[in-house]
Formats: C-alpha cells, structure tokens, sequence
C-alpha cells in the first residue's frame, strides 16, 4: 500500500519516541515536525549543506537523506541530546570562540565536529578544514570553527 | 579631519577591549550564543501553530510569455490538498507602497499571475496538510504556456543597452578632455555575474489570522517595520493588527529585509483556509524566490601622469534588472570617493532582462565598484611601474571630491599602513610570476574598500524592574551580527548593572520602531537609542527617589544619588521600588532629534527607506574603510587558487564589541574569497534559467577553502558618523577582496582577470 | 517526493528478490535515492532497505586482494589500514569524494550506482528531454551549459559526466565488481551511453552487488587519486585520475602502469594508450608529457568544456610525477 502509513518507535536522544508516518519522512522532517525537534536545521534537504547532522549509532549523518524508517532500531542524537545538562565541550568552545554569527548552521556544525574529533579527523588545523567542509557556513565563521575545534581537541587528548 | 582631541581622549578610555571592565566595547560572548548552541533558538519557520497546513510553490519552466492554462485536477485529487491558488483562482489584493513609500498603482496585486517574467517565477501554490503531501501535489499540477522569446541576461545579444539613470551620474571637471591630455591611461572592462545571497536559512514564513483583520507573520526580516507595511497593505488591515515575529535570522545578507510574493500567497493561503500556513521556499526556490546582486558590466578609463598621479576617471556602468521592475547596483559609489582625482565622470545604465528582480546582497553598489576601481588602479600601477600600496597613497583622498566635504573620519592610511606591516608588504618582490613555493606561483594582493554611513534614528524601550534586573525592548533584529549583544552592553554600561542582568529583546513589530537592519546601520543606530533610553530610565529613577513623596531615599536632599549593580544609593532597587508602589520603571526614547530629523511621521521614518539622513548632511563626509592584504597561491598547471593568507585592517570607528566585529570582518572576507574565486549563477541563455540553483553546484566557500585571517581595528570614535561614535562594520569586510585576490592572481602568474569569478577555466585556458 | 511502501530486507536472496520488481528500488545510503527521489527523477513504488542485512559491510584482506562488502561504508573503507596500505589510490579517492556526513552514509555498492550531476538530467519539471531519464526525448544538455560535460565517451544522446571518485581507482586497479555468482570487470561494469543511455551498469534485474574485489599489486600499492575541482572540497571533479605504477629494479623504467579517468567523461575512463607507451620506458619529463597527451584520444567537445581536455592531460602528468621513485627528475 503505497500511501499507507507506518509505526516506527524511535530512540531519540535515550528517549523512545512512537511514530506514524509515512514511509517518505525524512529523519529531517520527523525531527523537525512531529517532534518538534528543531535545532537540527534544513538548510538545503538535499544533501549539500550539512545544517542537519546528526548523530546515528555514533557517526555523524544527514538527516535530510535518511529516511524516519530506516533509524529504527538505530539511537540517534540530534543537538537537543548533546549536553543536556551542562554544555558538551564542543558546544562551550563554540560560544567562547564566536564560531557562529546567525547560527542557523551551528547545531550542524556542532554535531559534525564531535564526530570530527571522535573520529581522530582533528588532528591538525587543515585535517579539520577538510573534515568539516561537509558543513556550509555562509556567515563565514570558518576560522572560529576551526579555533573552536582545536581547542575542544586538544582538551579531549 | 581628525576628531577633535577631547574626543579622542575620551575615545581612549571608553573604545575598550577586554580589560577596561566597560561593557560597552569589551570582548564580551554573544549573548544569543548559548540558545544557538543548544539548538534551542527557534527560528521563525520552527514555530508550531495547531492544524499547521503546508504550502509549496510552483515556478514557470519558461522565461517570457503566459499561462495559458493550468490543469491542477492530479494536484486536487491527491491525498491531504486542501487548496490550489492559481492566477485564475487566487483573489486580488491591494498593491502595497514600495520602500520609498510610494504607491506604484492604485490597482489590484496578485501575487501569481498569467504574464511571466522570468523562469521559476511563482504559478501556483498549493497547501496540504502535511509537507510531504504539499510537495508531491505540487509536483502534479501541469501548466501550459505560450511562450515568448526571452532575454537571459546582461551579455544575450538581445539586452540592448538599456536605459541611462540621470541620478547616478557623477561628474566633476572635464574628465574625456584630461584622459585624452593624459601621459598615462588604461581603459578596461570588468564585470561580475550574478551572485546569490544564499543564507543557509531559507525564506519562507508561517502566516496565521486571528481574526479576520489581524494577521500574525513569523517570518526571517531584516526589517520588521517595511515587511510588516507591506503585509498590512496588501490585505488592508491597519499596520497596528500586522504582528511580525521575527526573533533569530538564519542569514540575510540583504535578502530577507523586504516582504515577497510568496508572502501573500501564504497569507491568502491562511485567511482562505482558516488555518496558519507555512510556507518554506526550497531551497532551488531561493534562487528565483528573490533576486540575488546584479550581473554588472563596467568600463573604467584611467588618466594619469608618468608618476602614477591620477588625472581622470572615466567610468561607465551597467546592471542588469527584471522587465518590470528597477534594481540599480549602483557601481559608482567606491569608484568616485576612493582616490583624488581632478576629473570625474560617471554614469550608470539598466538593462531589462528575463530574471527575477535583482537585489541587495552584502555592500550592494560599494562591492561591484571596487572590483572595478580596485582592479584598475592595481593595472595603472603596473603599467607605470609603481607598487601597487604606493599608487594608493600616491592617489590618497585627503577629502571627499565628490561631495567636497572633509571626511568625518578616514584612517585608510593607517589601515594601508598596519596592514601592510603584518602582512609583509615591503617584503613582495614586485615581478608578476616571481615568487614560487615548490610547483606553485605565489601572489601578493592589496585593495582598499569602503561603505557609507546610512543612519536613520531608532526607537528603544528599557525598563528596570524590581530585581534589579534590565530589559530591552525593541523591533530591532539580530541576525547574526550581534545586535542582542550589544545593546545588553549598552543598557548595561550606562545602567552600571552587569550584562547578564540585562534581557534583550528584539524583532516583533509590537516592539518599539527600528529602522531596517541593512547599510550597516542598525547596530550603531540601535546603541544610541538605548543608551539614551537607558540614561533616561535612571534619570527617572533618580527623580523619583529624591523626588517620590513615598520614596524612602527623599530625606537625603541630595542632587543625585549613586545608581548601579541592583541598587540606588544604598537601597536594592526592587525595594525602593516597592516602597513608592511600583513594580518596574518604563522608559521609551527615540533618537530623531540626535539625528537631525522631524519626528512627525515616525511611520514613514521606519517603514520606508526614506527617514535616513544622507552619509554627508552635518557637513562631513562618512564613510567605514578598509584594506585587505591577500596572498594566493595558483597551480598554474590546474588553474587552481588557493586563498593562503589574509590581513585586513578596518576603520569602523569605535568598535562595541570587537570580538563579534571581529566576526563579521572574517565573514565579508569569506564571502568576498567566495565572490572571487566560486560564485556564479550560470544561465542556460536558450532558457533564460539558472541551472546552478542549489549549493552543490552554486560553490560558497568550504572551510578548507578558508585560511587563518587577521583583521585589525584601526578606527577612532567618529561622533561626526554616529551617536556613539561607531561606524558601520557589517558590508564594508567584503568590498575589495574580490579585487585583492584578483590582483593577487595577477602577481602569481602574469593573468588578469577582469571577468569574476576566477575559475580554472580562466587561468589555463 | 511520490509516497512509497517501505521494507528491510531479511536476507540478500530477499534484496535480489525485490531488485527484480517492477517498481521496486533497493535502498542502501540513501544519497544517490532520495537525492533523486526529492528531485523527481526517481519514484520508487517500494523502496526496499538492505542496510540492515549482516555481514556485508566486511572488508577482508587475503594475499591476492581485497574484498569489500557492498554495504561497507565509504569512510569505513578510506580509513582501512589495509586498503590505506595496498591500494592508497582507492582510500584517496573515497577521502576526496562528497563530505565526511555522506561518505558515513552512503556504501561502497551504492557509490558506484550513483547518478550523473547533469542539472538537466536532475530537473525534470524544466528540461523534460533526457534521454537518460526518458529515452528518446532528446538531451537538454547538448547545446546547453556543458562546462562540465564528458568530452570522452559521449554520444548523440547522452555526454553526461559520470560522477565517480572510487570508480575511477576501481578502474585503473583491475577490480571485479561481484554481484553475487557473476564477476564483471570494473571497466566493463560501466557502460557507455551510446544509444542507450538509460543503461549504466552492467547489471541485471535480480542481480545486486555484494562485493566488490581488488587484486593486490605492486601498480596498486604505488597507486594515487588525484582530483582537481574549483573549490578546496565537496565538490565533484573538474578533472581526476587514478594512477598506479610498478617499476623494475633499476628504479626508473615502468614496468606496469594503470590510468584512469575521473570527471571527464561518461565512464570511469581507462587510458590505455597512455599506459602502452609508458610501458617499458624509463620516466622522464618528455615521456610523460607525450604519453599524457594521448589521455584524451577521440575527445568531443561539447560547448564550453573544452578546458576538460587540457586539464585532464596535466592532472594524469601531475599524478604519474606523484608516483615517481624518489631521486627520478
């Protein structure tokens, strides 16, 4: 039944979350609309800007191209579930950086530069610029990113 | 001129870094940062209504020609539609008024018509209950067109030369007569093509009626006040029953300050179907949604004698515009103020195309002009024989020879000058093609840029409230460039209370009055009003206490009485306030008289471009500078260039916050690296369409694509500019990279290129 | 996108299975699928998930290769210390390709399935002629903006670039894509659009990739993937190559060399002339100038793409001088 809808039950951010949609919602969408979710930004929902990373099982993934379907079973972490309490370090060096003006690509930025440091991919400024160009920032705060991250991983060493 | 010497000592100990223990100038974290960091900034299109509907736009596949017809029964028949608006279904609106406040027509507005004008241009939209059911609906409506021919843009044979506009000439001397006379010339074409703002939040807005007069617009807005007018207008309902809601903006740029089509059809969505509507315009969409800056085409001529002085300019410009509307790019602006010159002319042509209408985009006018001036003089100096910094001083403007004014404040000389000093600059061998690392040619660059000093007064509310607490009230917006931040230093600073203690809040048209966020105004604006607003409140304050006859601190018969850290004189303020039986202090100040301005018509003042003072009314000339120093290193073999180096130095004036300026001076010069080297919308001239509408194919810069800069603060608090003594910083970081780097290119390897951008195709072949 | 019933696949005779259904799409990262799905050139009736089936996302190396698990991600395989070490070309390719997000997403069987970047393949509504979505309609490209159009391999109806970074390595280093019993070579997997330019891949309906298999080689350890494009990163080739190179004991003269195409043409470009003339010649600047040269034999140029040619030639000659033994000028 091609319009039917399907139950998921998700874990997002340690929490279960039961869900009927159909089939086509993107993890993007179900985030962002169904659970009301939305620190992870659309920014282009074709794979080209990065403002929507998340974490699945650990690595850092577009949520615009994944389907809701295909996480279950699956944890995800969206910036909500980052550092619930106090900030993730990656968060705190961000804000003493300034590594963001409108901050509409930062939660991505955030969640691709934990898995970037997680990763062992920031080892050296120019790993860290090519390990995070999948992140688009138009407000050109690159090298506060860069800064940011150097910092969170070198503390995490 | 220089300021006078007591504002400069004054200016030395409030100009501030992290050390004076100021809030106002100092270092201090945005205070908008930790929301952004959590997620939990909740943009416009994030707010979530009940029985939220979803509209999606459908765009004309043809450039020129009509609707003939519009089949949507697929779209009808498909699950969750509620509604299809099309040109013949959708109702008529009132045209609104134009940013200058004028009425094009007293006739209707429809927001999707059968004439269109351009490709992607709005045909039909329709609204389901979920998105997904919206988009897939919309992929069912068919359209049938006749189709006329079209011209795709500025270089089709087609365009013609378009039209002359008489206000953009300048002229001083007899400029064709000296650059005839002169010993030294160059005549040469530069031109930019077109080039999108591309915010990484796109447009859209979710529009819901309360009732059948009062309408409430979440939407991104760079300008509350103008977006709110046009809303209002279009639909007829007073301005007050307009509320626009606007509290964070992913990115602007200039493309989210005016209100578009698409605006009315989500609004008519939402009073047609008794439901809030959003609308997210995709990102495909905002390539044509709203025009991006201009293609432009400039043909500079240079006089000058064997020395490298210059004699005349020559200058004569065009940009390419819609077919029913007017956008000029006005490339004469840095062109005429930039360098001394006896002998001046410029004029400026548009040129109708078949594309959406041109917009603004970051130092719109300021950016294409430089390109041209910035690459010229970098020409001159080579064909003379002179470093390119030394023909820049050579030429050095000690005034403003267009408007014959003194400059309320210039400090180029110092930006060339410490500029020059970190980069390097005395250590440039001056051959093109002689400086090399391994299989690269390497190429230093200099350019100077500039922007005027728009300012329009502002409006602020701050209140005290009984915990001692601050807050900030107005329709002021932040999008990025620190707005929230500074004025909670501002209110802060004069209230002597820390900044955390101050809550901002900004962008709802409930809010106090502010002029658009755009011209790099705002910020500089919206500090004088609320320090004069927060002054006024502990004036206020202090009234009372030695005034009040419940007031507990009336025995003292003091003139005045300490205010600061949650208390006047030894009394918490929460307590005093309690005392004479008032819960908080509330004070409104605007800034007309400050600037010079009738406070007759505060809606005209704020809702139309046309309540600002020019950049030269209290006999200065205003102005931000700056230089940029940028190496490169090309492949010669890819025709690849790599941006390895940057310092720039600004004269901004006296700078609030300089971590966040600082911020904003990387992001100009990250989006002038991308102009240079990336940015290009590509037109398929058979279909006047642009095929690189998405950012896998329309490149904005990387992060690898981006090296360490240095920016520097070279500006004095100029009080002849603003209140306060800022200038604007937001535009002025990307005029004259794009010719820094281009003159860079030409030191690595001998090639100039006068066509942006600087693609590998350019260089090899 | 058009709505679509969802499935996971309980066993890759399943997948095969539903690969053979009318309607049915297998889907594995999902940045080639729902890419295109959300651009309206795919309509999936049934999308069958094959992401949770186990065992193979292996990557298992033996004395005469490598064989990866169709489902192994890309970036799993770039950083395999194995394929780091015996097959540097394929590890740089795949580092180079997209952007660290989809490179976690999207699997090795899936890559090479991806789609061309032609924007008039990718816009249906605006260019209905496309002969790869709708055969016989004609090609909106030819005649268009075609900077970066094939000029090797195309025809009348098609010169859309194939995409392709690891295709590219996969070529050059003699692999075997493995769909399940049948072998077929890499080169052969791709197809050229001749008349048919629907037809991509060597494949059939019910068959699925599982495997793919890398011979081990001394070309193949002394091998690189030079990619050139526009921006510093997340971007498709302007021009590429996948060189790998043996050489005799004297150090200087090849004894076996591989070369390969990316971003120029429709296919993973094999270059055998060039390695014919290399072969059993010692290196020199000429030698590789004049063998670079005949990288673009029976080149078309379509519009505007005429700097590919040029390019190409430097980046095969840069990517051989890459390869060189240390002390050869």
């Amino acid at each position: 039944m091609p319009n039917a809808a399907i139950s998921l039950r998700l874990q997002i951010n340690g929490h279960l979350h039961d869900l009927t949609v159909e089939p086509r919602v993107t993890l993007l969408d179900a985030l962002r609309e169904q659970f009301g979710l939305t620190g992870t930004k659309k920014g282009c929902d074709q794979g080209q800007c990065g403002a929507c990373t998340v974490h699945v099982d650990g690595q850092r993934v577009l949520a615009c191209l994944t389907l809701a379907a295909q996480v279950e079973g699956r944890t995800v972490t969206t910036i909500e579930g980052l550092g619930e309490e106090a900030l993730h370090p990656v968060q705190a060096a961000f804000l003493e950086h300034d590594a963001f003006q409108c901050g509409y690509c930062t939660p991505g930025q955030i969640m691709s530069a934990v898995a970037c440091i997680r990763e062992g991919h920031a080892g050296t400024d120019d790993e860290i610029r090519e390990y995070m160009s999948g992140n688009l920032c138009r407000c050109g705060a690159y090298p506060n990113i860069v800064a940011a991250i150097r910092q969170a991983a070198e503390a995490s060493r | 001129m220089t300021p006078r010497s007591d504002v400069l000592t004054e200016s030395r100990t409030k100009r501030g870094d992290a050390g004076d223990g100021r809030a106002l100038g100092a270092r201090i974290t945005r205070v908008d940062g930790l929301a952004k960091v959590r997620g939990a900034a909740t943009y416009s299109l994030e707010h979530r209504p009940a029985d939220l509907a979803h509209a999606v736009l459908v765009g004309s596949t043809i450039a020129a020609g009509r609707v003939r017809r519009v089949d949507q029964s697929e779209a009808e028949k498909a699950p969750g539609v509620r509604l299809i608006l099309t040109p013949d279904t959708i109702p008529a609106l009132k045209t609104a008024s134009n940013w200058l406040g004028e009425r094009p027509s007293e006739g209707p507005y429809h927001a999707l018509t059968h004439e269109i004008g351009f490709q992607g241009q709005h045909v039909a939209a329709v609204v389901a209950d979920t998105l997904e059911q919206a988009v897939e609906a919309a992929r069912l409506v068919t359209i049938e067109y006749d189709v006329a021919p079209a011209v795709a843009d500025l270089r089709d044979s087609r365009a013609g030369a378009g039209t002359e506009v008489e206000a953009m000439t300048i002229a001083w001397g007899d400029a064709e007569a000296a650059l005839e006379a002169a010993p030294a010339k160059i005549r040469r074409e530069y031109t930019t093509p077109r080039e999108y703002n591309v915010p990484i939040e796109p447009h859209g807005l979710i529009a819901e009626w309360q009732d059948e007069d009062h309408l409430t617009i979440w939407e991104p807005s760079q300008w509350i006040a103008g977006m709110a007018r046009t809303y209002a207008e279009w639909f007829e309902i007073p301005y007050e029953n307009l509320r626009m809601i606007s509290p964070y903006i992913g990115g602007g740029f200039g493309s989210k300050a005016l209100a578009y089509s698409y605006g009315a059809i989500a609004a008519q969505a939402a009073k047609l179907l008794g439901r809030p509507v959003k609308l997210a315009v995709t990102r495909p969409q905002t390539f044509t949604a709203y025009g991006g800056r201009a293609e432009t085409r400039q043909e500079i001529a240079l006089g000058a004698t064997l020395e490298g002085k210059l004699l005349a300019i020559h200058h004569r410009a065009a940009n390419e515009t819609s077919t029913t509307g007017t956008w000029v790019e006005r490339c004469g602006g840095t062109i005429a103020i930039m360098y001394a010159t006896p002998n001046f002319s410029s004029k400026h042509r548009v040129v109708p195309v078949n594309t959406v209408l041109p917009s603004a985009f970051r130092a719109p006018g300021e950016n294409p002009s430089a390109w041209g001036i910035e690459s010229a003089i970098d020409e001159l100096a080579y064909e003379i024989g002179l470093d390119p910094l030394a023909i820049r001083l050579l030429n050095y403007a000690e005034h403003d020879h267009q408007a014959n004014l003194p400059w309320s404040s210039r400090q180029l000389r110092e930006a060339f000058a410490a500029g020059a000093e970190r980069f390097g600059w005395s250590k440039r061998s001056p051959a093109p093609r002689s400086m090399r690392a391994g299989s690269q040619l390497i190429g230093w660059g200099v350019a100077a840029g500039t922007y005027p000093m728009r300012r329009t007064p502002g409006q602020a509310i701050v209140r005290l409230l009984a915990d001692g607490a601050v807050e900030v009230l107005s329709a002021a917006i932040d999008m990025g460039q620190g707005t929230y931040t500074i004025l909670a230093q501002t209110a802060a600073e004069a209230l002597a209370v820390p900044v955390e203690r101050v809550a901002v809040r900004l962008g709802d048209s409930s809010m106090p009055w502010a002029p658009v966020g755009g011209g790099s105004q705002l910020a500089n604006l919206m500090v004088g009003a609320v320090h004069k607003a927060a002054l006024a409140a502990r004036d206020e304050l202090i009234g009372l206490a030695l005034n009040d006859p419940k007031s507990p601190l009336r025995h003292l018969q003091a003139n005045t009485l300490p205010v600061g850290d949650g208390r006047i004189g030894d009394l918490e303020i929460g307590a005093f306030l309690a005392a004479i039986g008032r819960d908080h202090i509330e004070v409104l100040r605007d800034t007309f008289a400050e600037n010079g301005k009738s406070a007759d018509d505060p809606f005209k003042t704020y809702t139309t471009i046309t309540g600002g003072r020019t950049t030269t009314d209290n006999g200065y000339s205003a102005h931000s500078w700056c230089a940029h120093f940028i190496e490169v290193r090309v492949d010669e073999d890819f025709g690849t260039v790599r941006v390895s180096r940057v310092v720039s130095a600004f004269d901004c004036g006296r700078i609030f916050n300089p971590k966040l300026a600082e911020s904003q001076w990387k992001g100009g010069i990250i989006q002038g690296i991308g102009q240079a080297l990336l940015e290009e919308g590509v037109v398929d001239r058979r279909h006047g369409r642009v095929i690189n509408n998405n950012l896998g194919d329309y490149l904005i810069p990387t992060n690898a694509d981006v090296p360490d800069i240095e920016v520097i603060s070279v500006g004095v608090p100029d009080f002849h500019a603003t209140m306060l003594g800022g200038k604007g910083v937001g535009e002025v970081p990307i005029v004259g990279v794009a010719p820094a780097i281009a003159n860079a290119v030409f030191h690595a390897t001998g090639k100039r290129i006068r066509d942006l951008p600087i693609t590998l195709d350019k260089l090899i072949g | 996108m058009r709505n679509f019933a969802y499935r996971r696949a309980g066993s890759v005779d399943d997948a095969r299975r539903a690969a053979a259904e009318a309607g049915a799409m297998l889907l594995a990262g999902g940045t080639t699928l729902l890419d295109l799905a959300k651009c309206g050139v795919a309509a999936p009736e049934t999308v069958v998930d094959i992401t949770h089936l186990r065992g193979l996302d292996t990557i298992a190396h033996d004395p005469s290769g490598v064989t990866i698990g169709a489902l192994a991600k890309m970036s799993a395989v770039a950083t395999d210390r194995g394929i780091c070490a015996h097959y540097p070309a394929v590890s740089e390719a795949l580092w180079q390709a997209a952007s660290a997000q989809l490179r976690n997403m999207a699997t090795i069987g899936g890559n090479l399935m991806q789609r061309t970047r032609c924007a008039y393949f990718r816009d249906p509504v605006a260019f209905p002629a496309c002969n790869k979505r709708n055969p016989g309609s004609g090609c909106a490209a030819i005649g268009g903006v075609t900077r970066n159009h094939a000029v090797l391999g195309t025809s009348q109806s098609c010169i859309a670039t194939n995409p392709g970074d690891l295709a590219v390595a996969l070529v050059a280093l003699d692999a075997e894509i493995v769909l399940g019993e049948r072998r077929v070579a890499a080169d052969a997997f791709f197809l050229l659009p001749g008349a048919t330019p629907q037809r991509e891949h060597a494949i059939e309906p019910g068959e699925i990739i599982t495997a793919i298999r890398i011979p081990v080689s001394a070309a193949a350890c002394n091998s690189t993937y030079l990619k050139v494009r526009g921006r510093q990163s997340y971007e498709f080739a302007a021009a590429s190559a996948a060189v790998g190179m043996e050489f005799e004991a004297d150090g200087r003269t090849i004894r076996d060399i591989r070369v390969a195409l990316g971003g120029v043409a429709t296919k993973p470009w094999r270059v055998h002339a060039v390695e014919a003339v290399l072969k059993g010649q010692e290196l020199s600047p000429e030698a590789i100038d004049r063998a670079a040269a005949l990288a673009t034999e029976g080149a078309v140029i379509h519009g505007d793409n005429r700097t590919k040619i040029s390019l190409v030639q430097r980046v095969v000659a840069r990517a051989i001088i890459n390869r060189k033994p240390r002390g050869i000028a």
